[in-house]
């Protein structure tokens, strides 16, 4: 029996480009259902969900990738699908790579398959700030879990029900190494598939000038918080 | 301290105690805010007022002075009411995410349930 894929796009003021990414994946994969969480959108975007028909949670308020994220796994959940997939709504993540993420998740055993913009000698143009952070975390994986993640902070991810929920109940900022972290240490599997990133051509990058000291510190508080976490859990099992 | 130092501090520190026992009837403050307060308000006055308790307080903090143990004293009080601020902010924050997270997938359900029935 096929598994059931739910698709989720967080968004946040993406009415430049959530039209060409729902169009996009109603074409390359038309068995996966999907839903928009709009986050607090400002713009058309929930105008134009609604034109075109699609699934969307309003969320009334700004609450952060992070939480729109969780929103949408907390829906997929409740609705018992056994893959999620999540794509930014900015069309930066190629839709033709999801069918390729759910398939790399199904045949490789994997709990979590990350589209990884920098693994196997792929490389992505990215800022030298983030380049570094990116080169920090994921040196960082492989000193903490003996296995090298090299792209933490992709948006890009298949994760089957069950890393889901363990990720929907812990403590998480936007589902990157501090997730990843959690995840491994409760002997989850997680792979990693290059996938092509484009550039950003509308709107803005939720990164801003400051987020490149709160950042790392915010990650690593959590990250601690994540190995607390499964430790507590693999105790109390 | 002299007697005129003494009383003006109680009196402050009364006129303090009423001004939070009326937040508190207006519903502008908790009670549990309230009773952190008071008790701080309610321990400075006794130990301004109570000599040996003020000649005590730099014996145990370490200090040489009385006034060096009471600035010690009030940071530490400070400090510790900001945390808890920022605890009761994030708490507060949290279950607002929680709250509009739940209006958002409720929203959806009943469209879908509406959808569905028609």
């Amino acid at each position: 029996m096929d598994p059931k894929v739910l698709i989720v796009i967080p968004a946040h003021n993406e009415e430049k480009t959530i039209t060409a990414v729902i169009t996009k994946l109603r074409q390359v994969a038309p068995d996966y259902d999907r839903v928009v969480v709009n986050d607090g959108s400002r713009d058309r975007t929930a105008e134009i969900l609604d034109q075109l028909g699609e699934k969307q949670l309003r969320l009334i308020h700004n609450l952060g990738y992070g939480e729109a994220l969780q929103t949408g796994l907390k829906y997929g959940l409740m609705r018992g699908y056994d893959i999620i997939v999540s794509i930014d709504a900015d069309g930066q993540h190629q839709p033709e790579d999801v069918p390729r993420l759910v398939t790399a998740l199904q045949e490789s055993g994997a709990d979590l398959v990350i589209g990884s913009r920098f693994c196997e000698g792929h490389s992505y143009n990215t800022p030298i700030d983030r380049r570094l952070g990116q080169l920090l975390f994921s040196h960082l994986t492989r000193i903490l879990l003996g296995q090298r993640i090299y792209d933490t902070s992709s948006g890009f991810k298949a994760m089957r029900a069950a890393a889901c929920q363990t990720i929907v109940n812990g403590s998480f900022m936007d589902f990157h190494i501090e997730s990843l972290v959690q995840l491994k240490l409760m002997n989850f599997k997680i792979i990693e598939t290059p996938v092509e990133v484009r550039e950003r051509e509308h709107g803005r990058s939720m990164h801003s000038i400051a987020s490149v000291f709160k950042y790392p510190l915010k990650t690593i508080l959590l990250t601690v918080v994540a190995f607390m976490d499964a430790f507590l859990l693999r105790r109390t099992k | 301290m002299s007697v005129q130092g003494i009383i003006l501090i109680d009196l402050m520190g009364l006129g303090m105690i009423l001004w939070i026992l009326n937040m508190v009837r207006t519903k502008k403050l908790h009670i549990g805010f309230a009773a952190i307060w008071t008790l701080a308000i309610v321990g400075m006055m006794l130990i301004i007022s109570v000599p040996p308790l003020l000649y005590l307080l730099p014996v145990v903090v370490g200090a040489i002075f009385p006034a060096s143990a009471l600035s010690l004293l009030a940071f530490v009080f400070i400090f510790m009411v900001l945390i808890f601020f920022s605890m009761q902010l994030s708490i507060i924050s949290a279950r607002q995410t929680e709250l509009i997270q739940a209006l958002a997938l409720r929203e959806l359900a009943e469209k879908e349930e509406k959808e569905a029935n028609s």
